[in-house]
């Protein structure tokens, strides 16, 4: 049965172009050492220590390298491979480098992390006579302005631009011309698509799929049983559809960090210790971004790898270090209560964020006293870094990271916490 | 028990005592209403535990006996029913429950009513009050008590009573709330107690504005109160603890004050709300004083972040200097919505310093808001 009514036409005629900065972290090092050029590299931690490979440079990847690798594994596979902690400040920086070259082109700039952006520029090329001479053009400047290589692909869509650039690395530029989609993505093995992990591979194996044209090709009725609503879409991105817009971020909607222990832990000071600083990292986010938080959430992965998240909403909305902690403190306890077992990863968050304001309180004044001490804290640190100051509760933290000569927080053994 | 009323008299009776239905019990029984046939009297009880009601209603009755059963049911099927007389009996030693009106019938299978949570006689300081009086000492501080429970006192309602004086106050700690009334006879010696202002909801409900008196009955000791008028008694625990010293907490002095209807005042605030849902409820309040030809006025607004703003402006009569203040729109709207006519005077002093709000010609009602510190 058709309907009279349509959805709004899919343009396919539009140009999107998915930018990917070439082993991001790594690149950054060697340019800010070129003595590290040409070198198998590894952003992550020392290999003695817990933890990812966080991004590998090419010549540490042909040893088999990649990164979400155990440092211990990468370790093994390339033992003279150059580890390095990395500094996240760094990465932000020319993370934000990469972003006003970008800029310069197109307002349409959707974001996935510090290193990887789309483009939408349908018919939006001003002095360029197509969308790859536009790549070409930045190209050059990401290579002369940030010593730095991306990887470009264009096609009619996102999943295809993404599938393109991820091709041509290091140093690609594939465009996939307009009808040509389905053919280009027909050869490729199953696993380039965006969103086949390991585990629908093994699916689609079993099915009888190797590739994306061997997935085009199935009925979408097959897949949806196995796999849901996913399982359609990604049966449409295998034929080249896909009709998702190049979104520039919106407001933040959460903000979390998390960090994996060194050593797997059961010692409550030092989970309280991790759990103190990383709502303090939350907080002074939030206050940054000028915005209170109604929702606490945090998240335990136990050694076994079995992953949990509790959440709580807070009476009144609130940006302060202490609300975020004590309410994940009453979390935590909900965690241990639910089992107690050794912790592997530990992080926390805020959500239900909303504008500020806050109500005051006719004769409890602790958040008004919290409000102010977090306001001459969030100034220190600002111009200190951020282990210039310490709170009590996370003054061991020194001593369990002697190794964190970064003013700007504690080198833990993920990037991601260090964000 | 054996018995005949009216229809219309047990389903008024029994949707009243069905108030202190409680709706999450962890004893089952609380869930029935205790029906107990006396002489020429039919009583009807029901509790939550932290209080309970008890209504009569005028019924024939030719043999005592009491039963619970399920209230809702009963409540239900009597209503659904004719008016007309209804025939209630419980055999000797029976539990089901015969129930007969016009060409209905129904039984109805019991508890004993010696399973029912006994309901306390109160016994104490005794005192009188208009029904009106109280109902609108009620109105005008109940929402201000606070709904979560983590600080039980604030839950609920202080009453203080001193010779002809009954003070009412409630405040959740981010508003307070203060009604003084007269008592229509004195009390002897002083009591002062926080009642439950759920409890005190529930009361107010069932009191009419008639021209009759309420009997209030306080026992500490037992930490109960007791609230009597024509053929209802309502018994509440009291809340045990320390309530704020409020008096300290009302400013004495303040910089502006402005004069405004609070039916204006109450459509400008309503009129921002709408924006201010989308927000964190802020609303933006400034008041400019007059010059020599032109009114003061009271600005309201409100904005949420990628939706819109509005302002809305009304005449005041402002003694002081220009005001800035910015309140959780619900604490304003709820205090304007229990005044509800006339005139009323906002007095500020500072953005982050409590905002009163006070009825021009009511000086036994004060109102203290606290601000939202906000960037403006």
């Amino acid at each position: 049965m058709t309907s009279w009514l349509t959805l709004p036409m899919i343009n396919m005629d539009r140009r999107i172009l998915h930018l990917d900065l070439d082993a991001f972290f790594v690149s950054v090092e060697q340019s800010l050492n070129p003595s590290l050029r040409g070198k198998p590299v590894v952003v992550g931690g020392q290999p003695g220590k817990r933890g990812v490979v966080a991004s590998a440079s090419y010549e540490a990847r042909a040893f088999g390298l990649y990164a979400g690798m155990p440092l211990a594994s990468a370790h093994r596979l390339c033992p003279h491979a150059i580890f390095i902690p990395g500094s996240f400040s760094h990465y932000r920086e020319a993370s934000a480098g990469f972003f006003r070259i970008l800029a310069d082109y197109t307002p349409d700039i959707e974001a996935g992390g510090l290193d990887e952006a789309y483009l939408d520029v349908t018919g939006l090329l001003p002095g360029f006579d197509s969308a790859f001479h536009m790549a070409q053009q930045i190209k050059h400047r990401v290579r002369r302005e940030l010593d730095l290589i991306v990887s470009v692909g264009i096609a009619n869509s996102k999943v295809v631009a993404k599938i393109a650039s991820d091709l041509g690395k290091p140093d690609g530029l594939i465009e996939v011309t307009k009808g040509a989609e389905r053919s280009f993505l027909a050869p490729l093995a199953i696993g380039k698509m965006p969103g086949v992990g390991e585990k629908t591979e093994r699916l689609m194996k079993g099915l009888g799929i190797a590739t994306i044209g061997q997935l085009a090709d199935t009925p979408p009725a097959a897949l949806k049983n196995r796999l849901g609503q996913w399982g359609e879409t990604l049966h449409r991105h295998a034929m080249g559809i896909d009709d998702r817009k190049v979104e520039p971020p919106g407001e933040a909607k959460s903000i979390s960090r998390e960090t994996t222990f060194a050593a797997d832990t059961l010692e409550e000071g030092f989970i309280k210790a991790t759990l103190r600083y990383l709502a303090e990292r939350v907080g002074a986010d939030l206050r940054q971004h000028a915005k209170r938080a109604k929702c606490v959430t945090i998240k335990v992965r136990f050694s076994d790898f079995e992953t949990i998240t509790r959440q709580c909403a807070i009476p009144e909305a609130s940006d302060s270090d202490q609300a975020i902690y004590e309410a994940g403190l009453r979390l935590l306890a909900r965690a241990f209560h639910y089992r107690r077992a050794r912790v592997r990863l530990l992080g926390i968050g805020v959500s239900s964020l909303q504008d500020p304001g806050q109500q005051l309180h006719l004769w409890d004044f602790t958040d008004e006293k919290a409000a102010r001490l977090n306001r001459t804290v969030d100034q220190l640190r600002k111009k200190y870094g951020f282990t210039s100051i310490q709170t009590g509760q996370t003054r061991r933290l020194k001593e369990d990271y002697p190794d964190s000569p970064d003013r700007d927080g504690y080198r833990l053994h993920t990037p991601s916490l260090s964000r | 028990m054996k018995l005949t009323c009216l229809q219309e008299n047990l389903s008024k009776g029994l949707s009243i005592v069905g108030r202190a239905i409680g709706t999450r019990t962890t004893l089952p029984i609380t869930n029935n209403v205790l029906l107990t046939a006396e002489e020429s009297r039919f009583r009807l009880c029901a509790t939550n535990l932290e209080m309970a009601i008890t209504c009569w209603i005028g019924s024939k009755v030719d043999r005592a006996g009491s039963i619970t059963v399920p209230a809702r049911l009963l409540s239900e099927f009597i209503a659904s029913l004719p008016n007309d007389k209804v025939d209630i009996e419980l055999p000797p030693k029976g539990r089901t429950l015969q129930l007969h009106c016009a060409r209905f019938e129904a039984r109805i299978s019991g508890i004993e009513a010696e399973d029912f949570p006994p309901i306390p006689q109160v016994e104490g300081l005794t005192a009188t009050i208009e029904a009106s009086a109280l109902r609108q000492g009620i109105a005008q501080v109940a929402f201000a008590a606070a709904a979560d429970e983590s600080r039980p006192v604030l839950t609920g309602i202080h009453c203080d009573f001193e010779e002809d004086r009954l003070t009412l106050a409630s405040a959740d700690g981010f508003r307070l709330a203060v009604h003084k009334t007269t008592l229509a006879s004195p009390v002897s010696g002083k009591a002062a107690v926080i009642i439950p202002a759920r409890s005190m909801a529930e009361l107010s409900h069932l009191l009419s504005d008639e021209d009759e008196k309420v009997e209030i009955r306080i026992n500490v000791q037992k930490s109960q109160a007791l609230f009597k008028f024509k053929n209802l008694e309502m018994v509440s625990q009291l809340i045990q603890g320390n309530f704020p010293n409020y008096n300290q907490l009302i400013p004495k002095n303040y910089a502006t004050r402005a004069e405004v209807g609070v039916a204006d005042f109450l459509r400008a605030t309503k009129a921002a709300s709408t924006f201010a849902r989308d927000g964190s409820g802020i609303l933006r309040v400034q008041v400019t004083p007059g010059a020599e030809l032109t009114p003061g006025k009271v600005a309201v607004s409100a904005r949420a972040e990628e939706i819109g703003d509005n302002m809305g402006e009304i005449d005041a009569t402002v003694k002081g200097e220009t005001a800035k203040i910015a309140f959780n729109s619900k604490y304003l709207l709820d205090v304007l919505n229990a005044i509800g006519q006339g005139q009323v005077a906002l007095e500020t002093t500072t953005p982050s310093s409590p905002g009163v709000i006070r009825p021009i010609g009511q000086d036994n009602y004060v109102h203290v808001i606290m601000p939202m510190f906000v960037q403006w």
